[in-house]
C-alpha cells in the first residue's frame, strides 16, 4: 500500500474542513465568539496537516481497492476526530468522549446529542455542528472527490468504495458525472430548503442550519426542543417535504427535474417506500387519536413529522415520543431498522434491502414449491444478480448481528433495555432519537463515557456500511 | 515553520488567557463571596432583633434593648459591606430595598413597647412586627441567592476559560508530536529508504557489472546520484578498456 499516496488524498480531506471551519471562525470573529481560538487552531492543523502530504506526493492516477478502502475509512476517521476538536477546546459540556460522540454523531447524519442545553453554543459552534451533517450527508469522499486533481482511476475505485452496489444502481453515468449529479442535487435542495425556511418565518442562521440537516438526513438542531420550538406549521411541512426527499435517491430526483424516464414518478421503489411510510403515519395518527392523546389533526401532524423524521433517519422532533403508546413506538422502531433509500444521504439499512429482502423470500418460497425453477428477482426493472442478493441478505445478517451485540454491551453497563435496544439501532441506522432516556427530546448524555464511545462506534459502522470497516482489517500490506 | 507558528500562537493565547483569568474573574468573586457572607450576618442579626422584640413583649426592658442595640450595629455593619460589594445589575436596587425595609422594620421596635398596649399583645406581634420582619428576611435571601447564582457562574466561566487557556497548548503539543511522525515517514520515503537501496546496491556490486541495480523509481537528487555513478562507471569502464 503506498501510504503516501494515502495521506495526499487525505490531506485533501482536511483542507475541504478547513473551508467550513473558515466560515465558522468568520461568524465566531464577526460576533466576538469563545469560540474564535477552537476554530482558529483546528481551521490551521488542517490547514498545515493538508497540505504538508501533497509537498511529498507526485501525481497518482490510479488508486488499488486496498488504498481505496483505506482512504474511505481513514478518512471518515481523521473527518471525525478534526471535528471534534472546536468543541473540545472550547469546553462547556464538552469533555474528550462528549466532543467526540458530537463530531462522530455529526459527520455520520445521525444526529443525536450529548447536550442539554444546545442554545448555550456559540452561532459559530451551532454552525460548525450543522456544517458536520452537511460535509457528511452525501460524504466527505464524495465532495473530496469532485477536487481531486488527475485521478480518474482513482476516482472510480474511491466511488465503488463510498457507494453500495444497490446505491449505485440509479445513476446511469460515468464517475464523475455521478458525482456531480450528487452534489447539483444536494446543494441545490439546501438552498432552496433555506430559502422556503427564511420564507415561512426562520431567521438566515437557523435556516442554513436547519436545511443543512435536513437534506443530509441528520437532525442537529440550533433550538433545545429541535422543530417543536419554532411552533410554526409551514416550517413543519418544508421540513417534512424535504426530509422526505432527501430519503430519496438522488439519481432519481435528478432524473424527475431533468426530465428522464428514471424519475420519482416511473419508480416501483419510490412508491412502495412512500406508501410504506404513509401506512406508518396512519397507524401511528390513530392510535394517537383513540387514545386521547391530541386531536385527529393534531395527532396527524404530530405522527406525519415523527414517522417521516424518523423513516428518513433525520431524527428531528417535535413532541417528545417517549410517552406516546408503545404500539406507535413499535412503529417508529420499525422505521428505525428500515431506514431511507439507498443513492440517497440516510444511513442504516436502507429500504431497498428489505424490499430485496422480501423479494429474496419469496423467491425462496417459489423455489421450495419449484425446486427446479430459475427465478430471477428484479428491482426497477433490472435483474438483481445472485452475488448481489447474497451480499444483501448478508449485510442484513451483519445488521442485525451488530445490533444485537451493541445492545447486549450497554445492557452489561446496567442501561434499560428500551433505551439500549433504541440507542443501538438509532444509531447504527444513523437515525438519532431512539426511547426511553434517549427519546426525540431527551439525549445520550446520562449514558456511561463506554457506551457512549461503543455507540459512536455504530453511528461509522452504519455510516461506512460495515463491509468496509472488515475489508480494512482484512486487507493485507 | 507553519507548524512552529502553531506552538507560538497557542503558548500566546494560553498566557494572555491565563493573565485575564488572574485579574477580573478573582476580584467579581471576592465581591460575591463577601456579599453572601453579608447576607449571612444580616439574617442572623435579624434574627437577634425579633428575639430582642420578643423579650420587650416580655416586658424585660433591658435585655431587650441591649440585644436590640447591638443587632442593630451588626446589621448596619453588614448592609455596608453588602453595599460596597455590587457585582449584578439588580443588586443595587434589591440592597436599597433591604435598607428601605429595614428602617421600617427598626421603627417598630425604637419606639416604645414596655408598658405600651403593645407590651405582652401578641397580636401586633403577629400582624405587624413579624411580618415586616419576614418581608425583610426574604429581600435578604434574594440578595443571597443572586450572589450564590453569580458565584457559581463566575466559577462556570473561570473552569471554562481555564479549559480553553490550555487546550490549545496541548492540542498543538500532539498536533506537533503527530507532525513529527509525518515527517519521519515523509524523509524515510523519500530520503532513507532510497539511500538504503543505492548504499545495497553499491555493496552488492559486482565488479563484471557497469551499470547500479538499485530500483529507485523517484526522480529527485537520490535518482540523479545514481544516474552520475552510473555514468562514472562507464567512464570507468572506457578507461579499462583503453
Amino acid at each position: 500500500m503506498r501510504l503516501e499516496v494515502v495521506f495526499k488524498i487525505l490531506g485533501f480531506v482536511l483542507l475541504f474542513n478547513a473551508v467550513f471551519l473558515f466560515i465558522a471562525l468568520m461568524i465566531a470573529y464577526s460576533n466576538q465568539e469563545s469560540s474564535l481560538i477552537p476554530l482558529l487552531f483546528t481551521t490551521l492543523i488542517c490547514i498545515i496537516f493538508g497540505l504538508f502530504p501533497m509537498v511529498f506526493a507526485g501525481k497518482h492516477e490510479s488508486l488499488s481497492f486496498a488504498e481505496g478502502i483505506m482512504v474511505v475509512v481513514s478518512g471518515w476517521v481523521i473527518t471525525c476526530v478534526i471535528g471534534m476538536l472546536p468543541y473540545l477546546m472550547w469546553g462547556g459540556e464538552f469533555n474528550l468522549i462528549d466532543a467526540w460522540f458530537e463530531s462522530v454523531s455529526g459527520y455520520t447524519t445521525t444526529g443525536s446529542t450529548i447536550l442539554n442545553d444546545i442554545e448555550s453554543l456559540p452561532k459559530s459552534l451551532l454552525f460548525w455542528r450543522s456544517t458536520t451533517h452537511w460535509i457528511g450527508g452525501v460524504g466527505i469522499i464524495i465532495f473530496v472527490l469532485l477536487i481531486l486533481p488527475h485521478a480518474r482511476n482513482a476516482r472510480i475505485t474511491l466511488l465503488n468504495t463510498e457507494m453500495s452496489e444497490l446505491s449505485k444502481s440509479n445513476f446511469h453515468y460515468k464517475a464523475r458525472t455521478t458525482i456531480q449529479i450528487l452534489i447539483v442535487v444536494y446543494v441545490g435542495l439546501t438552498f432552496l430548503e433555506t430559502l422556503l425556511l427564511r420564507l415561512a418565518g426562520m431567521s438566515w442562521f437557523d435556516g442554513i442550519n436547519h436545511a443543512f440537516a435536513t437534506i443530509a438526513t441528520g437532525g442537529f438542531s440550533t433550538k433545545n426542543n429541535s422543530i417543536a420550538y419554532f411552533e410554526n406549521i409551514w416550517i413543519e411541512v418544508i421540513i417534512m417535504f424535504f426530509m422526505l426527499l432527501s430519503g430519496i435517491h438522488f439519481g432519481l430526483i435528478f432524473g424527475t427535474i431533468t426530465g428522464s424516464r428514471y424519475n420519482i414518478f416511473r419508480s416501483k421503489m419510490v412508491r412502495s417506500y412512500v406508501m410504506i411510510m404513509f401506512l406508518g403515519i396512519i397507524l401511528v395518527a390513530l392510535k394517537l387519536f383513540i387514545n386521547d392523546f391530541y386531536s385527529w389533526s393534531e395527532s396527524l401532524r404530530f405522527a406525519s413529522f415523527q414517522v417521516i423524521s424518523v423513516g428518513t433517519t433525520t431524527g428531528f422532533a417535535t413532541v417528545d415520543t417517549a410517552i406516546w403508546p408503545v404500539f406507535t413506538q413499535m412503529v417508529i422502531i420499525y422505521f428505525t431498522i428500515q431506514c431511507a433509500m439507498t443513492g440517497s444521504t440516510s444511513g442504516g439499512l436502507k429500504f431497498d434491502r428489505v424490499y430485496l429482502f422480501i423479494k429474496s423470500v419469496k423467491k425462496q418460497v417459489r423455489l421450495i414449491k419449484h425446486p427446479a425453477g430459475v427465478f430471477a428477482i428484479k428491482m426497477e426493472n433490472k435483474t438483481i444478480n445472485d452475488s448481489l442478493e447474497r451480499q444483501t441478505m448478508l449485510f442484513i445478517v451483519l445488521y442485525v448481528f451488530t445490533f444485537f451485540i451493541t445492545t447486549l454491551l450497554l445492557t452489561t453497563m446496567d442501561i434499560d433495555l428500551m433505551t439500549a435496544f433504541s440507542a443501538s439501532i438509532a444509531t447504527l441506522g444513523n437515525v438519532g432519537p431512539g426511547f426511553g432516556n434517549v427519546s426525540s427530546m431527551g439525549n445520550f448524555d446520562s449514558l456511561p463515557n463506554l457506551a457512549k464511545f461503543i455507540l459512536t462506534l455504530n453511528m461509522l459502522l452504519g455510516r461506512l456500511e460495515i463491509y468496509s470497516v472488515i475489508a480494512l482489517f482484512t486487507i493485507r500490506k | 515553520m507553519l507548524l512552529v507558528g502553531l506552538l507560538v500562537v497557542a503558548g500566546s493565547v494560553s498566557v494572555l488567557e491565563f493573565m485575564k483569568l488572574s485579574t477580573s474573574s478573582t476580584s467579581i468573586l471576592e465581591n460575591n463571596h463577601k456579599s453572601i457572607g453579608a447576607s449571612k450576618t444580616m439574617l442572623e442579626a435579624l434574627e437577634r432583633e425579633d428575639s430582642g422584640i420578643l423579650l420587650l413583649l416580655l416586658g424585660k426592658w433591658e435585655e431587650g434593648r441591649r440585644i436590640l442595640g447591638e443587632s442593630d450595629m451588626m446589621f448596619l455593619e453588614a448592609l455596608t459591606v453588602a453595599q460596597n460589594n455590587i457585582t449584578k445589575d439588580n443588586e443595587a436596587e434589591l440592597i436599597a430595598d433591604i435598607q428601605n425595609k429595614y428602617v421600617h422594620y427598626k421603627e417598630k421596635w425604637t419606639r416604645p413597647i414596655v408598658d405600651t398596649f403593645k407590651e405582652g399583645n401578641i397580636d401586633w406581634y403577629q400582624n405587624i412586627a413579624h411580618q415586616e420582619f419576614i418581608q425583610l428576611k426574604k429581600s435578604i435571601n434574594q440578595l443571597m441567592t443572586i450572589n450564590q447564582e453569580s458565584l457559581y457562574e463566575e466559577a462556570t466561566r473561570l473552569k471554562d476559560n481555564g479549559h480553553r487557556a490550555v487546550m490549545p497548548s496541548i492540542i498543538s503539543i500532539i498536533g506537533a508530536i503527530l507532525f513529527s511522525f509525518l515527517l519521519i515517514f515523509y524523509l524515510d520515503q523519500q530520503f532513507i529508504i532510497p539511500l538504503k537501496k543505492l548504499l545495497k546496491a553499491v555493496k552488492n556490486f559486482n565488479q563484471g557489472y557497469y551499470q547500479l541495480q538499485s530500483s529507485i523509481k523517484s526522480k529527485d537528487e537520490i535518482n540523479q546520484l545514481e544516474i552520475e555513478i552510473n555514468q562514472m562507471l562507464k567512464r570507468a569502464r572506457k578507461n579499462d578498456i583503453r
